[in-house]
């Protein structure tokens, strides 16, 4: 296998593949660092483009694009707090402090080398033991996608800024935000008032721009600073963390990209939830309660794993792990080439061909962002009026673009606003992100395992999957009862 | 001097402004220059659906014949209808193109719209798909017809998958719980999740589009018992109709492209000829073979006729399973 692998690694470095792969990877890093528009959208763009080039150029132009959307995506949510994709909202809530406190160089670094570490270890975990990995993601039926979606759901107490009360309330209007429109299973209208508009639903995305973007850009207008922060007088030295940072998040990058992994090869799943899950890894890691390297290492290492990951079901069993490698799926088919149990043994060489093609990614991805970093964090450098006008329309654009849908403008608008009013009256936004992106999955999973079982309950509890999932929700919330009861007793003793 | 700059200047603007604005009638007026823009085409599925990429190859090959670019929008949700109402509502002047499918019929008698066929005018059908029934490779049903009577003996004992409530593969699977005068239970996924919940033994069989199944059966993972076109399909020679299955069953997934109803004909006329054209290319049909799909074209006038015959079939189907909320 050794020997084939540095065979097809002949077989990419040739000046068309190379340029393919740079291409593919500029295009992603852009389409993953603009708040608005998604690796996802660029995908799709790009599909086109590849009917006419070779089967692997075709797929090492999308796969560019998949990875360099995933790791640009930390950009702006570090640098602005407006995530690029919804699998870096996990990155903004401690890569955002970081870079006001003037930190947004190393910050970036992190994100990048946690990125790009999370990624080659799922195309080595692809390599070795996909089918191993894909047979087991198999048994995650409906009923255990819905234990680990709950166990997931379990940490709206570590991003509810310590007031749990109000975190519930904030994770439960997102999951009531996302049950307006037609009901998943049986296709009924839920919450649309007669709007025929509303059956569609809540898109994710543009609720989630709104969300993060608009009280952002509100709160740069109301303030009378001109910058976010002066970085003229002040030269960036280090981009990349230290040797002893790197040592210390080793373990919980390590662990994050196995999650990440893990997530990204069951069906259904993807990224936003691996970053969570990553985030709150990070959270029980660090040291100090503040903002920390930690918290932009886990999610960025987690989200970066789930690309090899979906890469796991998809060449193994001919399954799309998440919504991008769907098209990636439909691209390979387009070429001829049927993804599944047979694609090893019929062309053993275009699937070297496309490992060699991923590691070359990676490092291509690391050297463009790693270049760009110090271009990057010059828009903090821009006036605020400037910068944050320009962010409103490129938001209003990517919203429109989700669905070429101006309804979905209106949507990202009052998502802002309430979460304008949220912020201001001291409800955390986090928990909501969480509940919108956990919450269709979830319904979704549990109404499905109730068709399966035919209305008992039972399912969810005899799967010993599920159960290891449903103790660690419970050890979850009784530590958090115990922090709680902790913080009150404490504060009563003063 | 400074008014007559802005003076000018706000001449220079109006003029822009007309300018700009004269054009969009004139464009889209004479039939005979079109097309004279790129067309937008919608596709009511996701990127990288069956649907989709259908739709974006024929979009490709019909770029050079019509001398414009056709860029495709998929416009999900809604039970199909977000697509479907979007095109309605579009000027019939030729610039918006929607890939229709018997999911106007479905989404319409679901309820999910309050309109079908009569709000656009069709261009020509392009391309059919049997749907496929698969169980797993060692299931004990080696044939339909042994699944069949199985089906009818154990009542509410198979769970079998289809691409969501209302779909057409749902609609298949009602339609053989109701000629085999059971019950079975339905359970709808998205895409590609059905097969992995066989393998995972959370369903018995499921009913999906050949080009999702055929890799797997080709690996001997899933075992494709019968197929509801009438005649066997060239990529899959080995597996027998439901007709010859023994079980009286014909339905196809049909794929044609369509504009808002009022379309002047001579540009009807020319997207038929050039569809013909696309159709009949080597490009198109090497691409159909890969996915299972058969080109079959059928001009406009013939194609409304035969959509009208399906409606009559599918609003009875739905009416007896009870799906239709007409």
């Amino acid at each position: 296998m050794v020997s084939s692998i540095l065979h097809a690694f002949g077989s990419v470095l040739t000046p068309e593949l190379l340029l393919v792969m740079l291409l593919g990877s500029v295009v992603g890093i852009v389409f993953g660092s603009i708040p608005g528009l998604t690796y996802s959208m660029g995908i799709i763009l790009f599909l086109p483009m590849t009917f006419r080039l070779s089967p692997l150029a075709a797929i090492s132009l999308l796969l560019g694009v998949y990875i360099g959307g995933m790791t640009g995506g930390s950009v702006a949510a570090i640098l602005l707090g407006i995530p690029g994709t919804p699998s870096a909202a996990a990155t903004v809530f401690d890569g955002y402090p970081l870079a006001k406190k003037g930190l947004a160089g190393k910050a970036l670094g992190t994100a990048l080398v946690a990125s790009i570490f999370g990624g080659l270890l799922s195309v080595i975990t692809l390599m070795i033991v996909a089918p191993l990995i894909a047979n087991f993601a198999l048994n995650f039926g409906p009923a255990e996608i819905f234990a680990l979606v709950l166990f997931g759901l379990s940490t709206i107490c570590g991003v509810s800024a310590g007031n749990i009360l109000k975190g519930l309330v904030s994770g439960c209007i997102g999951l009531l935000v996302m049950t307006i429109g037609l009901d998943p299973v049986m296709g009924m209208p839920r919450y649309t008032f007669g709007f025929s508009r509303l059956i569609a639903g809540v898109d994710l995305l543009p609720f989630m721009i709104g969300m993060f973007a608009i009280p952002q850009i509100v709160q740069s207008f109301s303030t009378t600073e001109v910058k976010i922060e002066n970085i003229t007088s002040k030269k960036i030295k280090t981009v990349y963390p230290s040797l002893k940072e790197l040592r210390r998040m080793f373990w919980l990058t390590f662990r994050c990209a196995l999650i990440g992994i893990g997530i990204g090869s069951i069906p259904g799943t993807g990224g936003p939830v691996a970053a969570f899950l990553g985030y709150d890894q990070a959270r029980r890691t660090k040291k100090s309660e503040g903002p920390a390297l930690e918290g932009i290492a886990g999610p960025e290492a987690a989200n970066n794993g789930v690309t090899g990951g979906a890469l796991i079901p998809m060449f193994t069993l001919g399954i799309p792990g998440d919504a991008a490698t769907a098209v990636l799926l439909g691209a390979l088919m387009i070429h001829g080439l049927k993804p599944g149990p047979l694609l090893f043994s019929q062309h053993a060489d275009f699937v070297y061909g496309v490992y060699a093609a991923l590691i070359v990614i990676h490092v291509i991805v690391l050297f463009v962002q790693g270049f760009g970093i110090r271009f990057f964090v010059k828009i903090l450098n821009f006036r605020k009026c400037y910068l944050f006008s320009t962010i409103l329309v490129l938001c209003t654009i990517g919203a429109y673009a989700v669905n070429n849908n101006v309804f979905d403008i209106y949507v990202m608008f009052f998502a802002g606003l309430l979460a304008f009013f949220m912020t201001k009256y001291d409800y955390p936004v986090a928990p909501a992100v969480l509940a919108l992106v956990l919450g269709p999955v979830m319904e979704d999973s549990f109404r499905r395992a109730l068709i399966l079982s035919q209305g008992s309950f039972n399912i969810f509890v005899t799967s010993p999957i599920s159960l290891v999932f449903y103790s660690l929700t419970v050890l979850i919330l009784i530590g958090q009862i115990r922090r709680s009861a902790k913080n009150a007793g404490s504060g009563t003793g003063k | 001097m400074k008014r007559i700059g802005l003076l000018l200047g706000f001449v220079l603007v109006s003029v822009c402004l007309f300018a700009g604005g004269g054009a969009e009638p004139s464009s889209g007026g004479s039939a005979s220059a079109y097309p004279e823009k790129p067309i937008e085409v919608t596709c009511v599925f996701g990127a990288g659906s069956a649907a989709d990429l259908i739709t974006r190859k024929f979009s490709d090959l019909l770029q050079p014949i019509l001398g414009q670019s056709l860029p495709v929008v998929n416009r999900t949700g809604g039970g199909q209808s977000i697509g479907y109402s979007h095109v309605k509502d579009q000027k019939p002047d030729g610039y918006s193109m929607i890939w229709t499918s018997n999911g106007l019929l479905t989404a319409y008698y679901q309820g999910n719209m309050d309109f079908k066929q009569e709000a656009f005018r069709s261009i020509a059908r392009i391309s059919y798909e049997p749907v496929s029934i698969a169980v797993k490779y060692d299931a004990p049903w080696a044939t339909m017809e042994e699944f069949f009577q199985y089906i009818k003996n154990n009542p509410g004992k198979i769970r079998i998958g289809n691409s969501g409530v209302g779909s057409y593969t749902h609609l298949v699977a009602a339609a053989i719980e109701n000629k085999a005068e059971s019950k079975v239970v339905h359970v709808p996924f998205g895409q590609g999740l059905a097969f992995a919940s066989i393998m995972g033994g959370q369903i018995e069989a499921s009913v999906q589009l050949p080009s999702e199944v055929l890799a797997q059966h080709e690996a001997k993972q899933l075992r494709i018992l019968a197929l509801s076109s009438g005649e066997r399909i060239a990529a899959l020679p080995e597996v027998p109709t439901f007709k010859e299955s023994k079980i009286d069953l014909e339905m196809i997934l049909w794929r044609g492209i369509a504009v808002p109803a009022g379309t002047p004909n001579e540009i009807v006329k020319k997207l038929e000829s050039a569809a013909k054209k696309a159709v009949e290319s080597e490009d198109f049909k090497q691409f159909c073979a890969g996915m299972s799909i058969i080109p079959a074209f059928q001009p406009g006038a013939e194609f409304e006729k035969f959509i009208a015959e399906d409606d009559r079939l599918i609003g009875q189907l739905m009416k007896t399973i009870g799906t239709s909320k007409r």
